[in-house]
């Protein structure tokens, strides 16, 4: 759906991302990595938020590939790489259904119409619905973005990236600072979403990450330092020492703190 | 269609009914107010018809300042370019000053054409300003307008005395008609001294009062074509942009686009607003058309009307006139001042309070020439603490637009 070729990005003398060859599947794959190991810069560099200094992204869609390395954020929104942000990052003085909405709309001709009533477009707020419906969120569809709970608003994340029917998802830490009764929620939402669309995940909560992948990526200074299912990757040398920094291999399990080196985030992480 | 849709219709419209009757209704109420016991007070109160058509076409100002700003969250600072656009191409045309443009062209092409100018020069400016944001963005608009103000206080050919701005002349001694052009019977002439006169149930309108109805016609057609687009797919990209461009940009939308398209729009009616500016008075200057305060003035409107509700800058621009004239002296309809004087009566006025002052001294003092400062005044204290202004707290008591509160509160909730 979705590959990397040599994907470098420099900012000065740092290598945020070192030449990673990478490929998603239709499946569910966990980037991760200590703090600073370039996820977010990865991200941003597949949605065309940063322009590689290096490589390619080719995007994969009725069967041919595509080179996306130089489109802009909006463009490669359009091909259908949706992304959901570690900072909650909605519209917050629109009402949770209009977020959803005006996603879905994004992807129509007709978002450039002004001067048919909005009302008009029906099929818009219907499909918003039933996006709402899927993350759970139906019952508060009118009130304003702002006013929602955190764990809340971390749905509606997922929601925005959903709709319009993406190619490809991409998924900033969506538990970021979610208390632990609601983890459970946004990790069957994963799980489900994972079953239509192909899904890149960055997750610190490793429990999440062993649990629901089909495979996973680890970074490391920039560069992919393993690249298997869950099980492989956690019995990883390589990866022990990473995380670790040498000391005592190990459980994975409790050592993440926070995550890029650009966000803060996440109390409340297992 | 059902066959209740009418109903349905008039509805669903009732506050927007309501308002334009208050205000269809305003000079006749005034005329009587005028002309009974209250004559005084209302003199001191109401503002004039006049300053009311002053209150329509900067509201509509006004307007289109908040339909970039208030909904995009883009500042335009440099909006009074649009206007003085519209007001300086209405007067040029008149004035047989604009190619392939003779002085007849009817008044309502030129306001067409003055909004045309005014797209492109919005598309100019906006495609250079919207590469910045936030208060880059106001600054650099900012910029561009004081650019054009010094460069239409310099150019000679608008005006024999460009400092002082073009007036219209000889060549369309006759006022400038809205209506349909060309047809004389659905046309009226606006203008304090050239407006028509019109007969009507047995009292006649003045000329500025024609004009009152001609340029409020005007004016709501404006105010309805924005307000249709904001409520339109493209309106609620707009008000993605204000909430969160970044996730406006991610979910797929060429912002840059959107953006120079409202502009665009906005500095379409900013110039129709301006023309017919130009077509009432029938001069304009630097300093009332493109000078920054006139910005200044659409801002203040917006804020005390509230921020991106439309009709509020109509609102907040009508609430700052009434008040700069109530604190303005005589002059112009009247006002504290003058009214106190005529109450007080010589005497009393000549009567010493401490040492030298006397009474008359001490209204003189606080009154005389001070409306700006009272205004200033009463718009810091919106800011602190009405920050939605009149129009958005009104909203927010009623949880929702007082459009469609209104018939619900009226006539029970439809369904």
């Amino acid at each position: 759906m979705l590959r990397t070729q040599g994907l470098t990005k420099e900012f000065g003398g740092l290598t945020a991302v070192d030449s990673v060859d990478f490929e998603l599947d239709a499946e569910l794959c966990s980037l991760i990595g200590p703090n600073g190991a370039g996820k977010t810069t990865f991200f941003n560099l597949l949605t065309g938020t940063l322009s590689p200094t290096e490589g390619t992204v080719e995007l994969r869609r009725d069967g041919t590939w595509e080179d996306i390395t130089d489109a802009s954020p909006h463009e490669t929104a359009s091909k259908g790489i949706h992304r959901s942000y570690q900072v909650t990052n909605v519209f917050p003085n629109s009402t949770v259904l209009e977020n959803v909405r005006v996603a879905e709309q994004a992807h129509s001709d007709d978002a450039t119409s002004f001067w048919r009533n909005v009302d008009h477009y029906d099929e818009f707020t219907e499909r918003a619905h039933e996006i709402l419906d899927r993350v759970g969120l139906s019952h508060r569809a009118e009130d304003l973005a702002s006013t929602l709970s955190h764990g809340a608003k971390r749905k509606l994340e997922v929601a925005i990236a959903l709709a319009g029917d993406p190619t490809v998802l991409l998924l900033d830490e969506p538990n970021a600072g979610v208390s632990s009764e609601s983890v459970d929620e946004i990790r069957a939402l994963i799980e489900a979403v994972a079953e239509d669309y192909p899904v890149l995940l960055v997750e610190h909560n490793m429990d999440i990450v062993m649990g629901v992948s089909d495979r996973v990526v680890v970074l490391h200074q920039g560069a992919v330092i393993a690249d298997g299912p869950p099980a492989e990757v956690r019995a990883n040398p390589d990866v022990q020492s990473a995380y670790l920094g040498g000391y005592e291999p190990g459980s994975l399990d409790d050592d993440t703190t926070a995550a890029g080196s650009d966000r803060d985030s996440e109390e409340g992480m297992a | 269609m059902e066959a209740g849709w009418p109903r349905e219709y008039l509805r669903d419209h009732t506050a927007h009914i309501l308002v334009i009757a208050l205000l269809a209704l305003y000079p006749p109420v005034y005329h009587i107010l005028l002309n009974s016991p209250v004559s005084a007070e209302t003199q001191m109160l109401l503002p004039t018809v006049e300053t009311m058509v002053g209150v329509l076409y900067f509201g509509l100002f006004a307007i289109s300042f908040d339909f970039i700003s208030g909904y995009t969250g883009y500042l335009s600072f440099g909006h009074a370019v649009f206007y003085g656009t519209g007001a300086y191409t209405v007067i040029l045309i008149a004035n047989g000053k604009l190619p392939l443009l003779g002085p007849g062209t009817p008044f309502m092409l030129s306001l067409l054409v003055g909004g045309l100018i005014a797209i492109v020069l919005a598309m100019l400016v906006g495609l250079v300003s919207f590469r910045l944001s936030g208060v880059y963005f106001a600054m650099i608009t900012l910029g561009f307008a004081q650019v054009f103000y010094v460069f239409v206080r310099g150019w000679d050919y608008v005006a024999t005395n460009p400092r002082d701005g073009p007036a219209v002349g000889p060549s369309h001694a006759e006022g400038f008609q809205i209506g349909v052009p060309g047809i004389d019977q659905l046309s009226l002439s606006i203008g304090v001294l050239t407006g028509d006169e019109v007969a009507l149930l047995g009292s006649t309108l003045s000329g500025t009062e024609v004009s009152y109805y001609m340029i409020g016609l005007v004016v709501l057609a404006c105010y309805f074509a924005m307000q249709r687009v904001i409520h339109s797919p493209f309106g609620r990209v707009m008000i993605a942009i204000r909430e969160n461009e970044e996730r406006a940009v991610a979910i797929g939308y060429n912002t840059y686009l959107y953006k120079l398209g409202a502009f665009a729009i906005s500095g379409f009616f900013a110039a129709v607003a301006g023309g017919l500016f130009a077509g009432f008075k029938r001069s304009a200057s630097p300093e009332n058309a493109f000078y920054f305060l006139v910005t200044g003035d659409a801002l203040l409107a917006s804020i005390i009307g509230g921020f991106g509700t439309l009709a509020g800058s109509l609102y907040g621009h009508l609430f700052d006139e009434t008040v700069r004239e109530f604190l303005s002296k005589a002059g112009q309809g009247g006002g504290l001042l003058p009214y106190l004087r005529a109450l007080l009566g010589q005497e009393t006025l000549d009567a010493t309070l401490v040492g030298d002052t006397t009474i008359g001294g001490l209204i003189d003092l606080l009154l005389n020439g001070h409306a700006s400062l009272y205004v200033g005044l009463v718009f810091v204290l919106f800011v602190l603490y009405v920050p939605d202004g009149l129009l958005g707290t009104l909203r927010a008591r009623l949880g929702g637009t007082f459009a469609e509160a209104l018939p619900a509160k009226l006539w029970g909730d439809s369904e």
